[in-house]
């Protein structure tokens, strides 16, 4: 790496994390000053060295795995039933007139009302968190698909209707295509919402491995370090999975669909 | 023998708009005949090529196609728009192919005949490229090549030409002639450039505006392959635009529009 790359490097570091280490900063001065009770706000310092003790004596790894899995498959899950429903029904104004309120509709009620009866459906266990998990990405995720078929360019649909497309072919090889660069803003949308549902339902299904139970089980013992650990172990997989994912996938599908690079 | 297409007193006024936006207007079209359809902005020309393709249907009158009522797209017309309209995701090979997969083609036909589209506009050398990749030149002939592959016997083409620089269209016009001459589809083709309606048509059907009819049709006998700048060409374009003129200010007499002198003459 030479020396510019470097420097440009880390001014770009300086850049995007001035903020955060403020922030830290703050928090280390308010706990070495002795203005907060350690055992409300804990300094950073702690924080630090519970999460490490977390990760070797309580394998918070093994939650952390537990969580992802479940959020991913439960995303996946929600995301390939939303964009299904949208494009099967989206192709009849008279499907979608009817469907369409009620998910709008449901959207409006938080996922975590639901909570209740995936219990007493699916049983006090993962399943039910997985269930709402995949309900509360799902919502999001039709709506987008729903959005996102009424801008797809009306040349387009005449060229591909005037060259004999038609029904699910129409659908399947026109429309879904279409509208995959909208697609990509519902998936980094549904995504928040998954997590949302997620961390509510695990905090109450305690039974079940996952960052929530830890979350939960922090609160009973009164043990703060423990619940703010956890939260910078969120952020760190929120910070991660836009970076490295949805980033990448957006600057993928722009390439791909002449959005960027354009004469 | 019977026409490739018949349009039968088929007119159209839409909601919200004073006058016509097309009168009723018949001709047909013989297989192998190409006409072309200019006028002005709001003539009228493009309405009735939507017609013709089965995407506007008509207030009054009807159109067959090969001998059947028009009712939708398809049965042996394909189409040719202004903005080219190739699917961005796909490269060029897979958009000319698309037609052919929606008619169940199976594949060792469909990818001789794409490569042969592919050859015939000139493009083999790029076909694994995204239309993006490409000048908006070689993006009209993917999509005149997307619609040749379907071997329609009447091509509709919508101002194919009048979103590229002279350059481009003067080869793409020479180009499309030769095409034609190859492979001898009816076609019905729309545009607002006088000169270029003459240099490629059989027939051309100049068309005003307020309420938008035919005013008048011209049999171009020059023989082919011809050339743009033939002195016979000049003589009917200079023709045509006579008679717009005296249209345009016949209207502007009656309503005081003269916007659409500006844009004919040029």
């Amino acid at each position: 790496m030479s020396a510019d790359r470097l420097k440009s490097v880390g001014w770009e570091i300086v850049r995007k994390g001035w903020f955060l280490a403020l922030l830290v900063f703050l928090w280390w001065l308010v706990t070495a000053a002795g203005w907060a009770d350690p055992y409300k706000l804990p300094s950073p310092g702690d924080v630090l060295s519970t999460l490490g003790n977390l990760f070797t004596e309580r394998a918070l790894l093994d939650d952390l795995g537990a969580t992802l899995l479940r959020l991913v498959e439960g995303w996946a899950i929600g995301v390939t039933a939303g964009v299904l429903l949208g494009l099967i029904t989206g192709g009849s104004r008279f499907l979608e007139d009817g469907i369409r309120p009620v998910i709008a509709g449901l959207q409006a009620v938080p996922t975590i009302a639901f909570l209740p009866l995936a219990i007493l459906w699916f049983g006090f266990n993962g399943t039910a968190v997985l269930v709402i998990t995949a309900f509360g990405t799902f919502k999001p995720m039709a709506i987008s698909t729903y959005s996102a078929m009424h801008q797809v360019s009306p040349t387009l649909m005449m060229a591909g209707r005037a060259m004999g497309a038609r029904g699910l072919f129409l659908q399947r090889t026109l429309v879904f295509p279409a509208i995959v660069p909208n697609l990509v803003t519902g998936l980094k949308l549904s995504w928040s919402f998954a997590w949302r549902a997620l961390m509510a339902a695990e905090i109450v299904v305690t039974g079940a491995q996952g960052l929530g139970g830890v979350l939960e089980l922090g609160r009973e013992i009164g043990a703060i370090d423990v619940v703010i650990a956890v939260i910078l172990v969120i952020l760190v997989v929120g910070i991660v999975t836009e970076q490295l994912f949805f980033t990448r996938l957006e600057r993928w599908v722009n390439r791909r669909w002449g959005l960027t690079g354009a004469r | 023998m019977a026409p490739a297409l018949r349009v039968n007193a088929v007119s159209k006024t839409y909601a919200r708009s004073e006058s016509p936006a097309l009168t009723p207007t018949s001709f047909d079209v013989e297989p192998g005949q190409f006409v072309s359809l200019v006028g002005p902005s709001g003539c009228g020309k493009s309405t009735l090529l939507g017609m013709i393709a089965g995407l506007i249907t008509p207030d009054e009158g009807s159109i067959e196609a090969l001998g059947e009522p028009v009712t939708g797209p398809g049965n042996g017309r394909a189409i040719v728009f202004q903005d080219a309209a190739l699917f961005p995701w796909l490269t060029l090979e897979r958009n000319v192919e698309y037609g052919l997969r929606a008619h169940g083609v199976p594949k060792a036909e469909r990818r001789e005949k794409v490569a042969h589209a592919l050859r015939m506009v000139h493009l083999d050398h790029v076909a694994e490229k995204h239309p993006y990749e490409l000048s908006g030149g070689m993006r009209q002939r993917a999509s005149i090549a997307r619609a040749l592959v379907l071997e329609p016997e009447i091509l509709l083409m919508d101002e194919p030409f009048s979103a590229l620089d002279a350059q481009t269209r003067t080869l793409l016009q020479d180009e499309l002639q030769r095409i034609w001459l190859e492979t001898r589809p009816a076609v019905v083709f729309v545009t607002h450039n006088l000169i270029e309606a003459a240099f490629l048509s059989d027939t051309v059907h100049l068309l005003s505006s307020s309420p938008g009819r035919v005013v008048k049709t011209y049999d171009i006998g020059i023989p082919r392959p011809r050339d743009e700048a033939d002195p016979a060409l000049l003589d009917i374009r200079h023709d045509m635009l006579e008679r717009l003129r005296a249209e345009v200010d016949d209207a502007a007499l009656r309503r005081a529009e003269f916007a659409e002198v500006t844009e004919v003459g040029a």
